[in-house]
C-alpha cells in the first residue's frame, strides 16, 4: 500500500502525542529512568537489526518490524511480553506483510539462539528460552495489539524523492539513509509522519557534510518546528548513544525491566 | 508472556461464535477456506454478513497481505473488511465482511442457462455498462494505491443484493493482491501461477516476470466480453493444471483464435518475452489469418461499430503498453452514451438472480466432483462451488423499486462514514482511542 498516507491507519491511529507516549510508559518508568528506557529501546532495535540481517532481510522489512515493536510497547509495558520474544515475532510478521516470504518460526527461534550466543552474550547469559510455538502464539497477540494496522510508511521512499529534487547527491543520500536507520532507535516513528522524519534526517546529514541547502529547506512546504523536533530527537540519541557502553550496561538494565510472569496469579481458594 | 496480560487481552477479545450466528450457513468453499452467511446474535442489526474462515491455521502470507491491505483500502467498489477474529484455541483466523448476495460468475451462468432455454433474462439496459464502470472504478482506486488485484475473474466480482448498497459492485478476493511499487522480490517468484488461465493476459502466458496494471485490465476486458456474450471469450480446456510454467500453449492458441496472431507492429516488445522462441516454434501466423475480435464479437451479435465494442478492443489490446488504463477507460464515450450507468446496477428493477444457497458437506463433495466448465486452475481454486443454482424458485426478492440515482450519494456517504467507524475497531473498542 503506497497510497495516501493521510488516509492510512499509520496516520490516523499510530501518530501519537509525546505526552500520551510518556503516560503509557509510566508503568515501566517505575523501574527505569527515561534514559535507561531509551537505552533498552536502542538495544532491541540493534537486536532486530542483527536478526533481520541474519535472514538477509531488506532494510524496509527490518524497519517495519522495528516499528511494530515500538508500537506494541507504546501501548503495553515491557512486562506484558518479553521483548526477546516480541522481537523475532515482529520480524516474523513483517516479513510476510512486506512480501519477503515466510521465514519459518523454527529457523527464527534458532537464529535467536545463535545471535544471542555469538553477538549478545554480554546481555543475555542464559540459553534462549523460546521456540516456534511461542513465536506463533505471540504473533496473534501482536496482530491484536497492532489492531491489524500492518502497513507502515517509512521515510526511505520520501528520502529518495527529496534527493531527486536536490539533484543527485550520493553521499548525502547514503548518510541520510543511515540516519533514518538510526532514528528507529528513537520515538520519532511514533510521533511524526515519515516524510518529516526524512527531512529531519536530511537536515542533520547536511550539517555533518557541511552542505548549504538553506534555500532548498526554506522552500519546502513543511512545518519546520516539527523538523527541528525530529532533528533534536536524533541528535539527542547520538549523544546518549555515544555515552552508552552497551556491553557494560545492558545486562544491568535488562535485569531492571519488569519481567513477564508466565504463570497465572495464584488466586485464593 | 505475562499471564495477567494474557488474561486481560482474553477478556477483551470477542469470539466470533459469541457474536455471530452462522451454523449451517456455508455459502462458499475454496482453497482459501469457507465463507458463511452470518448475522449478529444480539442487537437489532439484522443485516447479513459474510464470515470467511481462513483455511488452515495461523497467519499465512496471503492472509497477512489480505488483512494488511484491506485494513487500508476504502472504496465503495472494493470489499470492506469489517473485523478480524483470531481464535487462539484452534488458531483459526476469521474475516468479517459485508455480505454480497450475487457475483458475476453466478449472474453469467444464469444468463447462459436462460439463453440455452431460450428464455431471455430481463435486465436493465445499462446493467453491463454499470457493472463495467464500477469494476473500473474499483480497480482504478486499487491501482492509484499501487495495489494489483492479479486474480480478476467473474467469481471475484461481487454484487450486493437488497439493502442500502443494492446493486453495487464489490471487488473481492484480494488475498494475492500485492504492492507493485518497488516489489521486494520479482512477483513471479512467489506464486508462479496465479491468474485463472482464461483471464490471463498474453504477456503472462509468454513468461512476463512482473505483474502490472495492464494485466488486471486484460482480465477486465475478458469479463466485459463475457458479460456481453455470456460466454468466456478465451474459454480453453485445461488438463495440465499443476504446471508452474507460465507458458500455456492451448490458452495462447485460444487467444489467437479469437484475436488473430499479433502483428509485429502491434506488439513490438513481444520479441523480448521470455517465451518468444517457444511461441515462434509452436505457432504459425497463417493458422490465424481469418481470426479477429471483430469477427468473434459479430458471431455473438455485437456490432463492431458500437461504443461497447470500441472500448472492448482497447481493453483487449495484446501489447500491454498500448492497453488502455482504468482511468482512461472510465472517460470512454461508451459511458457518456445513453443509457448511462447507474449506481444500482439493477437500476431499481427486480433482481432476477437467485440468492446463494447453503451448502451441506455432502453437497460440497458432490459439487467438487461435478465442477465442470469452471476455471480449474493451478491451485485448484474452487471459489464457485455452488453449482446447483439458477434453476429453482428460490427467488425471494422484494419488489422494492428504487429511484435510479436520487439518494444514492447520500447512501454512499453514509456507507463511507460507516466504514470509517468500523475502521477503528478491528477487534474491539478497548484498544482504541487510548491516546
Amino acid at each position: 500500500m503506497a497510497g495516501n498516507f493521510w488516509k492510512s491507519s499509520h496516520y490516523q491511529q499510530w501518530i501519537v502525542d509525546k505526552q500520551d507516549l510518556v503516560r503509557e510508559r509510566q508503568e515501566d518508568l517505575k523501574y527505569l529512568t527515561e534514559e535507561e528506557y531509551t537505552k533498552v529501546q536502542i538495544f532491541f532495535a540493534n537486536f532486530i537489526q542483527v536478526l533481520g540481517e541474519q535472514h538477509k532481510l531488506r532494510q524496509q522489512v527490518i524497519a517495519t518490524a522495528t516499528v511494530y515493536f515500538k508500537r506494541f510497547y507504546a501501548r503495553n509495558s515491557l512486562k506484558s511480553i518479553d521483548p526477546f520474544l516480541l522481537a523475532p515475532t515482529c520480524i516474523f510478521l513483517a516479513s510476510k506483510v512486506e512480501e519477503f516470504g515466510v521465514i519459518s518460526a523454527n529457523r527464527l527461534a534458532g537464529s535467536c539462539t545463535n545471535v544471542i550466543k555469538n553477538k549478545f552474550g554480554y546481555a543475555y547469559s542464559q540459553d534462549y528460552p523460546y521456540h516456534s510455538k511461542h513465536i506463533l502464539e505471540c504473533e496473534f497477540y501482536l496482530l491484536e495489539n497492532l489492531d491489524c494496522c500492518l502497513i507502515v510508511y517509512q521515510p526511505y521512499r520520501p528520502l529518495l524523492l527529496l534527493i531527486q529534487d536536490i539533484g543527485q547527491e550520493e553521499q548525502l543520500q547514503t548518510l541520510t539513509w543511515r540516519i533514518i536507520n538510526d532514528s528507529l532507535r528513537t520515538d520519532v516513528s511514533l510521533l511524526y509522519p515519515p516524510h518529516q522524519i526524512a527531512i529531519g534526517a536530511l537536515q542533520i546529514a547536511c550539517v555533518i557534510l557541511q552542505k548549504e541547502l538553506k534555500h532548498w529547506f526554506a522552500e519546502l512546504n513543511v512545518d519546520m518546528e516539527k523538523i527541528q523536533e525530529i532533528a533534536r530527537a536524533i541528535v539527542n540519541l547520538f549523544e546518549l548513544w555515544k555515552g552508552f557502553d552497551e556491553k557494560k550496561e545492558i545486562a544491568g538494565l535488562l535485569d531492571k525491566i519488569p519481567k513477564a510472569k508466565p504463570n497465572p496469579p495464584v488466586t485464593a481458594r | 508472556m505475562d499471564a495477567a496480560f494474557k488474561l486481560k487481552t482474553q477478556n477483551e477479545r470477542a469470539k466470533v461464535e459469541d457474536l455471530f450466528e452462522f451454523e449451517g450457513c456455508k455459502v462458499g468453499r475454496g482453497t482459501y477456506g469457507s465463507v458463511y452467511k452470518a448475522h449478529r446474535k444480539e442487537g437489532n442489526d439484522n443485516k447479513d454478513y459474510a464470515l470467511k474462515q481462513i483455511e488452515g491455521t495461523g497467519l499465512s502470507m496471503s492472509v497477512c497481505r489480505e488483512i494488511a491491505l484491506l485494513r487500508e483500502l476504502k472504496h465503495p467498489n472494493v470489499i470492506n473488511l469489517i473485523r478480524v477474529f483470531l481464535s487462539h484455541t484452534d488458531r483459526k483466523v476469521w474475516l468479517l465482511f459485508d455480505y454480497a448476495e450475487h457475483d458475476l460468475w453466478h449472474i453469467i451462468k444464469f444468463h447462459r442457462a436462460a439463453k440455452a432455454a431460450k428464455k431471455p433474462v430481463m435486465v436493465p439496459k445499462a446493467m453491463v455498462k454499470s457493472l463495467l464502470y464500477q469494476i473500473l472504478d474499483g480497480i482504478h482506486y486499487l491501482h492509484t494505491n499501487w495495489v494489483l488485484h492479479r486474480d480478476l475473474k467473474p467469481a471475484n466480482i461481487l454484487v450486493m443484493g437488497e439493502g442500502n448498497e443494492r446493486g453495487r459492485v464489490k471487488i473481492a478476493d484480494m488475498g494475492f493482491a500485492r504492492l507493485f511499487n518497488a516489489p521486494l522480490k520479482p512477483l513471479a517468484d512467489l506464486d508462479p501461477v496465479v491468474v485463472t488461465f482464461w483471464y490471463r493476459a498474453p504477456e503472462l502466458l509468454l513468461g512476463a516476470r512482473h505483474y502490472t496494471k495492464a494485466i488486471d485490465i486484460w482480465a477486465i476486458g475478458c469479463i466485459f466480453a463475457e458479460l456481453l456474450t455470456s460466454e468466456p471469450i478465451f474459454h480453453c480446456r485445461q488438463e495440465d493444471i499443476k504446471t508452474s510454467n507460465p507458458y500455456h500453449h492451448d490458452q495462447l492458441d485460444r487467444i489467437f483464435n479469437v484475436m488473430g496472431f499479433p502483428q509485429d507492429k502491434d506488439w513490438e516488445d513481444i520479441r523480448k518475452m521470455p517465451e518468444h522462441n517457444t511461441l515462434l516454434k509452436d505457432f504459425k501466423r497463417s493458422n490465424y489469418a481469418n481470426c479477429s475480435l471483430v469477427k468473434y464479437m459479430e458471431r455473438h451479435k455485437i456490432k463492431p461499430d458500437c461504443k461497447a465494442f470500441h472500448l472492448l478492443q482497447k481493453l483487449l489490446l495484446m501489447d500491454p503498453n498500448k492497453r488502455i488504463t482504468s482511468e482512461a477507460s472510465m472517460q470512454d464515450p461508451y459511458f457518456s452514451e445513453d443509457p448511462l450507468p447507474t449506481q444500482d446496477v439493477f437500476a431499481g428493477f427486480q433482481i432476477p438472480y437467485p440468492k446463494r444457497e447453503f451448502l451441506t458437506d455432502d453437497e460440497e463433495d458432490k459439487n467438487d466432483s461435478k465442477r465442470q466448465g469452471q476455471p480449474q486452475q493451478s491451485q485448484n481454486q474452487q471459489q464457485q462451488s455452488q453449482n446447483q443454482q439458477g434453476n429453482n424458485g428460490n427467488n425471494d426478492h422484494s419488489n422494492s423499486k428504487r429511484p435510479r440515482l436520487s439518494g444514492t450519494n447520500q447512501q454512499q456517504q453514509q456507507q463511507q462514514e460507516y466504514h470509517q467507524s468500523q475502521q477503528q475497531m478491528m477487534f474491539n473498542q478497548s484498544h482504541q482511542q487510548r491516546y
